[in-house]
């Protein structure tokens, strides 16, 4: 259809690159330093293999990213069928509301649990008794707290995958079978790739967080990495200590690839027709789990942030000073996400149209390129691009903390984006080459349009995470006013609590309000 | 569908990718290029953030400062400083504890300079090689609640948070980063591996909390979750201006000695801007800098004589130090974070 010497060549070569350098070198530059930098690499392998304490915080991390990845998609995935099929009133609130703890840092919300379920917490005062202190430092109190703020990336997924799904498919089913065995065999077994992909994004989130589980002092294995940096000022042993990491990662890709495969159907048609009511009876349990999760989710942890708050003594001491921080973030994150698309976009496209060993071995490529801890990679940075001549030109600049981004996460958009472009047909690109047009044009105006809803989708969580990320970017971040994450950070030292909370509050709302005009603006757009 | 509704993502897209271009930042220096001095800042942003704007405002030349987080938020500059040396961005590293600053010495990350203004400063705060010079201290103390806990009562040693009668009562921030780590290294370069070893299993034993970081320690003894904790100076002293009922003891007065934890400042290893990144440490290191940070919420100790100290904190000739080779702390802290960690099971 198209050769090698068409545009898509050239295209999907160029974001080949692109991910090569961005997000392959920098791993691969810091595990090469271990053969020639100051740790001894035989006893640190050694180590790895023989310590049983190692072995321990492996599984810890393993149970945590698994159970954390289970909780979610047990509660985002229902939620996103509900958002993909219900008619609820106020849907487009409804959605930012149960989007939005995505947007909370996941150490904010740890905060906000203990302020609530210490033993002099919120929950104490309310109930007259110690009802959760004792568990909220341990591995079930980080499950929970990582659940919450992660089961959005499932719902969205889910979302996005059962709108995908053609009505005649599940009205040609309901002909021969009972509504339940078409919701399981037709309308979730479409979605079952994206909601895996999807559980594997947590699962990978979960297990390489170090925030959460250092808060609620749960032993996992990124602790050791942290120790290793931040302790013990060890490049070489750092980066030998994250293979483990990686490695249970692939594993776990593995197994989600075994289990989803590549079961999809695609049609000749895009998606038209109304969907049968299959959910209906569902709508009041919706209607009562959405609410639930929004207030467990959200509503707490805010209610919690904002009690912190009531010590302020001047919001303008706190504010002042911040808007470039949040310009800054804003905009770095805008254009990271936006060039994480774009890139991830070429590369989704060839993972998605690639076939057998090579699409397999690309998604555990990217899944472990994704659970690179975030100081590897701020590390990786500095060797790779802190050198004389043009590299170094760019090293001090803002395009440091856009290279985060895409070193970051390029993996996952390309995960997300290859998910997406599978539900298009092939077919309809068959039929435009066959009517001459060229790679190009039947990407922008066959394949976009077709999933203009999931490149959303992948901007939206790639922007989050971005506006959020910090361990990378405060190792590369030019001097003089950065992030706002940064600025917050390097504040809450000595700050008073409620500055810290306001603070939290403030990154909250600086991040929830372009989303939500975004989300608005959406759905006035599908309501036309 | 009409055929240009899918290109409204794109369109967006790249409008935003053209917003960012043109708004990416290079660090250009409002006056001209030769008048900037880059310092990587360790010491709370809070404290370091006034001194170095008023240092702006005299000197006319601009600091691009960077700054640390609590050091167990992120890995911290002193990685980046090992990272960036083959070509350094920065040229003054002004760390709050001496770990840091000597771990940068011994990978030859900095430079020696001897500063005119550290005339005055105690020799022993002083790096004999001149890669870093000692300014405005903090101790080590042990916080108590003065709702629970009576002054007769408060531990006055390191060791007394072992006894019993504190048993699930005493907090410490993790030992394996930051001031605590440099404490509990001093402590086994002075005291000796088999006691101090003993200590912190007697320790574990006592249920003993550990947590986040020298604020959090503070604030669970000023809510009383905790009756004691060991934590800084600057720490405690926020929490008694702020009218909390926390006091603090200055630990092993009449034994080993109290810890003092001098901020460092030293100049980077081929520094960009080597004469103003002189002159900063110049000013950093001068009495009217102590000044500045005893009398701030920093409370730090001037280690010029005859610079007023602050109001909550004894003058450092009115106690006993730790006598401390710093270098020889700083060598003991991996194989002391590896032994808390199975000890305290971190």
């Amino acid at each position: 259809m198209w050769g090698l010497r068409s545009t898509r060549t050239l295209v999907i070569a160029a974001a080949t690159v692109v991910f090569v350098v961005c997000c392959v070198l920098p791993l691969a530059s810091m595990l090469a330093g271990t053969f020639s930098g100051r740790t001894s690499v035989g006893s640190t392998y050694a180590a790895l293999l023989l310590d049983p304490r190692q072995r321990r915080l492996l599984f810890n991390t393993a149970l945590l990213g698994i159970m954390t990845a289970t909780f979610a998609t047990v509660i985002g995935a229902p939620l996103g069928v509900a958002l993909a099929r219900l008619e609820l009133r106020g849907k487009a609130i409804l959605r930012v509301l149960l989007a939005a703890p995505m947007l909370l840092p996941p150490v904010v919300v740890g905060l906000a649990w203990i302020s609530l379920g210490g033993d002099t917490g919120l929950l104490t005062q309310l109930a007259g008794r110690d009802l959760l202190s004792t568990w909220t430092h341990t591995m079930s109190g980080a499950v929970l707290v990582l659940t919450l703020v992660l089961y959005p990336v499932s719902m969205l997924a889910t979302e996005v995958a059962v709108r995908r799904i053609e009505p005649r498919l599940e009205e040609a089913a309901l002909i021969v079978a009972r509504p339940g065995r078409v919701v399981w065999h037709i309308t979730l077994g479409l979605a079952a790739p994206s909601i895996t992909a999807a559980a594997l994004v947590i699962f990978v989130l979960a297990a390489s967080d170090f925030g959460v589980p250092g808060l609620l002092r749960v032993r996992v294995y990124t602790t050791e990495v942290f120790t290793a940096f931040a302790a013990l000022y060890d490049f070489g042993r750092g980066a030998v200590l994250t293979l483990p990491l990686l490695v249970i990662s692939t594993l776990v890709a593995a197994a989600a690839v075994a289990l989803a495969g590549e079961r999809l159907i695609t049609t000749r048609r895009a998606m038209s027709g109304r969907h049968p009511p299959l959910f209906d009876p569902w709508k009041p349990a919706a209607v009562a789990a959405a609410s639930a999760m929004v207030l467990l989710a959200l509503v707490l942890p805010l209610a919690a942030l904002v009690r912190e708050v009531q010590g302020v003594r001047s919001w303008a001491e706190v504010v002042a000073g911040s808007g470039i921080a949040i310009r800054n973030s804003l905009v770095l994150a805008a254009v990271g996400a936006t060039l994480t698309v774009a890139v991830g976009l070429g590369l989704g496209y060839a993972r998605a149209r690639a076939r057998g060993t090579v699409g397999i071995i690309a998604d555990l490529a990217c899944v472990v390129l994704f659970a690179v801890p975030s100081t590897v990679v701020g590390v990786g940075l500095i060797g790779l691009w802190n050198r004389p001549g043009v590299l170094g030109t760019v090293y001090g600049t803002d395009a440091m903390l856009v290279l985060v981004c895409l070193a970051r996460f390029l993996p996952l958009a390309v995960l997300g984006l290859a998910a997406a472009v599978r539900h298009v047909p092939y077919s309809h690109e068959e039929a435009a080459a066959a009517a001459g047009a060229g790679w190009a044009r039947t990407i922008s105006t066959i394949v976009v349009p077709q999933m203009s809803a999931s490149l959303v989708a992948v901007w939206v969580v790639v922007f989050v995470l971005a506006f959020g990320e910090l361990g990378a970017s405060i190792l590369v971040a030019p001097p003089g006013e950065a992030t706002l994450p940064i600025r917050i950070y390097t504040m809450i030292a000595n700050a008073p609590p409620a500055n810290v909370a306001a603070l939290a509050l403030l990154q909250s709302v600086v991040i929830l309000s372009p989303l939500t005009l975004l989300a608005w603006g959406l759905t006035l757009r599908e309501a036309r | 569908m009409s055929s240009l509704n899918g290109f409204g993502p794109i369109h967006v897209f790249a409008a935003l990718a053209l917003l960012g271009v043109g708004a990416c930042r290079s660090p250009e220096p409002t006056q001209s290029a030769d008048r900037t001095v880059t310092v990587y800042v360790s010491t709370d942003r809070v404290f370091s953030e006034p001194v170095l704007r008023e240092y702006e405002k005299r000197s006319g030349v601009t600091v691009n400062a960077v700054y640390d987080t609590e050091e167990t938020k992120s890995t911290g500059l002193a990685n980046r400083l090992l990272a960036e040396k083959a070509r350094p961005q920065a040229d003054v590293f002004w760390s709050n504890e001496p770990v840091r600053t000597l771990v940068l010495k011994s990978r030859g990350t900095l430079a020696p300079y001897r500063s005119p203004s550290a005339d005055g400063i105690p020799p022993a705060l002083i790096d004999p090689d001149g890669y870093w010079t000692g300014f405005s201290a903090r101790m080590r103390v042990i916080a108590y609640n003065t709702t629970t806990v009576t002054p007769a009562d408060a531990p006055q040693s390191v060791f007394d948070l072992a006894d019993p009668k504190w048993k699930g009562q005493v907090a410490i921030a993790d030992p394996r980063f930051g001031s605590t780590s440099f404490h509990v290294a001093a402590l086994y370069a002075v005291a000796g591996d088999e006691k101090m070893d003993d200590f912190f299993r007697r320790l574990k034993a006592n249920d003993v909390r550990i947590v986040d970081g020298n604020s959090v320690v503070r604030d669970l003894v000023a809510r009383g979750e905790v009756k004691v904790g060991l934590t800084d100076t600057d720490d405690v002293n926020v929490a008694i201006e702020n009218g909390q009922p926390i006091a603090m003891v200055l630990p092993d007065k009449a034994g080993l000695g109290v810890p003092v934890m001098p901020n460092m400042v030293s100049l980077i290893a081929n520094a960009p801007h080597p004469e103003e990144a002189r002159k900063l440490i110049d000013y950093l290191l001068s009495a009217d800098v102590e000044r500045q940070l005893a009398q701030s919420e920093a409370v730090q100790i001037p280690l010029h004589a005859g610079v007023k100290g602050p109001k909550n904190i004894p003058a450092i000739d009115t106690f006993k130090p730790m006598t401390l080779d710093y270098t020889k702390a700083a060598a003991r802290v991996e194989d002391v974070t590896g032994r808390l960690a199975t000890i305290l099971g971190l």
